[in-house]
């Protein structure tokens, strides 16, 4: 099973102690709340996890990757994938946009070219497909961005704040594919500073209060299953 | 206009039309020449603007405002330079380049490398930092993360270019002094334009100026035409 473990991690900017942690293990098959204030550094966590940026100290490993190429040997950046924010697009098409990545991945071509199709369905974007990227607005951009790591089906996923620029319609959309992506067996981080309705997925929590980070299960654990299995009418429902 | 204008005009449109050999062979030299120079420097300027925009190291500052400085130094000043080195009693003087097409290629290969790391750099530092990540992030690797980078650049990277080129094509101190003004071999345009404005020919003068008009409306056109398709970005 593939995971992210990262050991006696402590980020510091200057003088400024942002947060440290004895061990995180960030596998497969679980989905993570990551909680915590504005400015507690959910978005440097994740970013290291990401191997976006390095710790002040500490190490971040990658575990149950096969063995890449010897020019990319140690690097942690590409086993899981980061979503900002505020995604960010490459100027060209959605099209561009949403196929980007398939010339990277080592999946059949074949199966990728059927992924694309489906991923554009379930955003609801091919009624947008020739256009340029940059006319988008938030919720599409959000949409787009999350479709376009649904097709590559990554085994690690972190989602900075998703739901911060979406309408419910959006909100839906983003729902069913990170449930979808759950149920193929993608180990998630969602980022989230108050309970919304894609946190109801999650299975675990990582707090980071008075510069620390604490994890533990979740209460509603059975919740994710219920999502996974879910039918529109209920996603639906949660979304009123 | 007046009949003398019209008539230098139209003698000047004459030598390009009827591919008059003396001033295609100008323009072929102006064009030769700046074009090895910048396809030799571009490269590793870009590369050096890439460093000097994303990395730290102690002296960054310093070769920073060097090359910023270059940029603004007198293409005589730099004629004058490469012509000490290539002098017989210089250091590169073995090489025998002087009043040869390869020493006007260096002399120019100086004058636009300054210009192309610092418009480069400037440009490498407005980048969005989202790109090289999303790009890294999805799986690319570094060097297909650089090439997202630059493509998402592509605007001020191609005015980069345009910019230096024009600048080594319309210099005239350097090539004057590096290259001799030899007919067919180190003429150029520049230097051609101010040895027949000098001896009274304004036909050849005017048609050669007319090349370099024509190249800077195409260039700026073709380069305004991409500007206007770039979006700004709303986040």
């Amino acid at each position: 099973m593939a995971k992210i473990i990262a050991q006696d991690l402590e980020m510091r900017f200057d003088d400024k102690h942002l947060f440290s942690a004895q061990e995180l293990i960030f596998p497969q098959k679980q989905v993570i709340h990551l909680q915590g204030d504005n400015g507690s550094g959910k978005t440097t966590l994740m970013k290291l996890l990401a191997g976006l940026i390095k710790p002040s100290h500490g190490q971040v490993q990658a575990v149950g990757y096969s063995l890449a190429p010897w020019w990319r040997s140690n690097a942690i950046v590409g086993k899981a994938l980061y979503l900002h924010q505020h995604p960010y697009l490459f100027d060209g098409s959605v099209l561009y946009n949403l196929t980007y990545p398939l010339a990277f991945s080592s999946e059949d071509k074949a199966k990728l070219s059927a992924r694309t199709e489906q991923a554009i369905e379930m955003a609801q974007l091919s009624h947008l497909l020739g256009q340029s990227a940059s006319s988008l607005s938030g919720g599409e951009r959000q949409r787009l961005a999350i479709a376009r790591a649904w097709i590559v089906e990554p085994k690690l996923l972190m989602l900075d704040e998703p739901t911060s620029n979406m309408d419910k319609h959006s909100q839906r959309l983003v729902l069913q594919m990170v449930s979808d992506l759950k149920q193929q067996g993608t180990g998630m981080i969602i980022s989230s500073h108050q309970s919304c309705m894609l946190t109801q997925i999650c299975d675990h929590a990582w707090l980071i209060d008075n510069n620390k980070i604490s994890t533990n299960d979740m209460v509603h654990a059975a919740a994710p299953t219920l999502a996974v299995h879910i039918n529109p009418n209920m996603l639906n429902s949660m979304v009123k | 206009m007046n009949e003398g204008w019209l008539a230098l005009t139209q003698q000047a449109l004459s030598l390009l039309f009827s591919l008059d050999p003396e001033v295609w062979s100008i323009i072929s030299v102006s064009f030769s020449v700046s074009l090895a120079a910048l396809v030799i420097t571009l490269l590793p300027s870009m590369v050096l603007g890439f460093i000097l925009a994303f990395s730290r190291f102690r002296g960054r500052w310093l070769v920073t405002n060097l090359i910023q400085t270059l940029q603004s130094i007198p293409t005589v000043v730099i004629g004058l330079l490469v012509y000490l080195l290539l002098t017989r009693m210089g250091p590169l003087g073995d090489l025998k380049w002087l009043f040869t097409q390869q020493g006007m290629i260096l002399g120019q290969m100086m004058i636009c490398a300054p210009v192309i790391v610092a418009m480069s750099q400037a440009a490498f530092t407005s980048v969005d930092r989202r790109a090289w990540e999303t790009s890294r992030t999805l799986g690319a690797p570094w060097y297909s993360a650089i090439w997202a980078v630059c493509r998402e650049l592509k605007v001020p990277l191609l005015l980069t270019i345009i910019a230096a080129f024009s600048r080594i094509l319309t210099e005239v101190g350097c090539s004057m002094m590096v290259g001799g003004n030899i007919a067919g071999v180190t003429r150029n345009i520049p230097t051609a334009i101010a040895l027949e404005t000098s001896k009274g020919d304004f036909a050849q003068a005017i048609a050669l100026g007319l090349v370099l008009l024509v190249l800077a409306l195409v260039l700026n056109f073709a380069l305004g035409s991409l500007r206007g398709k770039a979006e700004p970005r709303s986040h």
